[in-house]
């Protein structure tokens, strides 16, 4: 656990605010959206990542001075057809990570299709943070950082390299976002009740889900 | 357990996890075997009458008791139609289909995903026999099935049947009669036949579980997050090995219904743990951790009560229900594609 993300708060002090999100990772296959989550949540690597099928559900929660934010970890299946079954994983969330290949062009298109689907469908004010993946082959780099970041600095996205293998930026770019998340309604319970329940999905916008 | 007789990998070459409860497995594994003995017998005295294993209500009972191992990869052949199909193109098809170029994307996938298949698994080792034959097996699927090419997840079933017939043209007649007879277009471009067997299945729970349906939706947890990979992998991956490959006698035989029966089962078995669970998180974990308990480990019982415990279900409700809710999806993309014409 050398690399797990932010020290968790010891027992028996009182909890700050907690807040939730659900956050989605959306990208091309074998970009690495399983191998970031895996770091991030069990400070883990391998080198043969067991392809996603459907989705798989994991909970990380890091702390933010006071805060203890809570993801909800959607990671998603990356083969195209596998597309008509995102909706259903994307709808409600408040965070995406958009993931690419940095030594594949074609993930990097791809990425760019997922952003456009999620600021048309996905829930208004979602924050999107784009993930250059596998920065340790830099030496084969086909897509170059100023591309990706001129890209998303005129989409308002967030954006970082990132290796799920070096673990560089992953705990970062999850902050990151934490971060730009709103914060906001106070109380310091944790359990049941959780962010606002939709039954529209995409159509209510964003708001904060501390308790 | 420092005392267990079992190593650290199963007969199938599966890595066990490190939280692997030896004990329960022990205590298992002592009542099973002995059935085995007394099943393999009984086996035994079938095949002096029906050596072809044709399909027949005798033959379906005894399926349902478990195909012994090393009759597994011919009877899943014989009773699937699998030699019907082999008849019919012929025994010449695999090479054939070997020899069939096919489009580069769709070998590039399949390249990409062979070491990612098993990785755990002493037989699928980098550059190991059974990692080439899955990808020829693959490739040859891909040649005679264009409009699917390769899906994700058909990685898993294939290799499974590797490990299971250790015979690289006896998986990819498995693979076709799956793909072409007994699911209804689960690995196609849109994968269709799996949202559309999602929801037939959520259906299905609120009529069997009317509880646990609505709780999910009071959690938000859409099926699609746990089925996707019990329909797509044909539950392998998912529960234990033993059970899956006793859930897949039953499904070559039986056919797709045989999925929603097992799901039912999990869902029904462990209706209170699913209603204890207070949020969508550990409702996730709570559908990970149930497929790992003794129950769906036994997989004699579990079975037996698959087709006890769930009541009937007849492939005409089921087909009922794909009808209807294709029919709804229909209407439902006709009016959005109008919304947007407007
Ligand atoms: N060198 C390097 N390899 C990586 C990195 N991240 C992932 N990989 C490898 O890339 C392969 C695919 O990684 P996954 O995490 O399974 O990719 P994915 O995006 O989840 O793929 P799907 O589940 O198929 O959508 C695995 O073999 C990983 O070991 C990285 O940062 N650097
Ligand atoms: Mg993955």
């Amino acid at each position: 656990m050398a690399n797990r993300a932010v020290p968790q708060r010891p027992n028996g002090q009182t909890p700050g605010k907690i807040c939730q999100f659900k956050l989605v990772l959306l990208g091309e296959s074998s970009v690495g959206k399983s191998s970031l989550v895996l770091r991030f949540v069990k400070g883990q690597f391998h080198e043969y990542q067991e392809s996603t099928i459907g989705a798989a559900f994991l909970t990380q929660t890091i702390h933010l001075n006071d805060v203890a934010v809570k993801f909800e970890i959607w990671d998603t299946a990356g083969q195209e057809r596998y597309h008509s079954l995102a909706p259903m994983y994307y709808r409600g969330a408040q965070a995406a990570i958009v993931v690419y290949d940095i030594t594949n062009q074609d993930t990097f298109e791809r990425a760019k299709n997922w952003v456009k689907e999620l600021q048309r469908q996905a829930t208004p004010g979602i924050v999107i943070a784009l993930a250059g993946n596998k920065l340790d082959l830099n030496t084969m780099r086909s897509v170059q950082t100023d591309e990706s970041q001129t890209y998303a600095y005129e989409n308002g996205l967030l954006f970082m390299e990132t290796s799920a293998k070096t673990s560089a930026n992953v705990t970062e770019i999850f902050k990151a976002i934490a971060e730009k998340l709103p914060k906001n309604e106070t109380t310091n319970t944790a359990g049941q009740g959780r962010r606002l329940v939709e039954s529209e999905g995409a159509n209510k916008s964003l708001s904060s889900c501390c308790k | 357990m420092t005392t267990s007789t079992f190593s650290k990998t199963d007969e199938y070459g599966f890595k066990r996890p490190d939280d692997f409860d030896y004990l329960e497995y022990e205590k298992f594994m002592t009542a099973y075997l002995n059935y085995l003995t007394r099943r393999n017998m009984e086996w035994i005295s079938l095949m002096i009458y029906n050596p072809q294993l044709k399909r027949n209500s005798k033959l379906k009972k005894f399926v349902r008791t478990g195909i012994p191992l090393i009759l597994r990869g011919p009877g899943w052949i014989s009773v699937s139609g699998g030699q019907k199909l082999k008849d019919k193109y012929g025994s010449n098809t695999y090479r054939q289909m070997l020899d069939k170029p096919i489009n580069e994307d769709v070998k590039n996938i399949i390249l990409v995903d062979i070491p990612r298949t098993y990785p755990d698994n002493i037989y699928f080792q980098p550059n190991s026999d059974n990692q080439k034959a899955l990808f020829r097996i693959l490739c040859a699927f891909a040649a005679c099935n264009p409009d699917i090419g390769y899906c994700q997840g058909l990685n898993y079933i294939a290799g499974l049947l590797l490990l299971i017939t250790k015979n690289e043209e006896s998986c990819f007649w498995l693979l076709r009669v799956l793909v072409e007879n007994i699911l209804p277009d689960y690995y196609s471009k849109t994968m269709d036949g799996v949202i559309v067997d999602i929801e037939v299945f959520s259906r299905l729970v609120k009529k069997k579980c009317p509880e646990v349906s609505k709780h999910m939706i009071a959690l938000e947890m859409p099926w699609a997050l746990v089925a996707t990979k019990w329909f797509i992998c044909l539950f392998s991956e998912v529960l234990p090995i033993e059970t899956t490959l006793r859930v897949w006698d039953c499904l070559f035989y039986e056919g797709s219904k045989i999925l929603f029966r097992v799901g039912l089962m999990l869902v029904k078995h462990y209706k209170h743990d699913l209603l204890a669970c207070e949020d969508i998180s550990s409702l996730a974990e709570c559908f990970k951790s149930i497929v790992q308990q003794p129950f769906p480990l036994n997989c004699h019982i579990f079975i037996k009560q698959m087709f006890t415990e769930i009541g009937s279900l007849p492939m005409s409700l089921i087909n009922d229900l794909r009808k209807q809710v294709t029919a709804e999806r229909n209407a439902a993309n006709k009016s959005t594609s109008k919304n947007k014409k407007v």
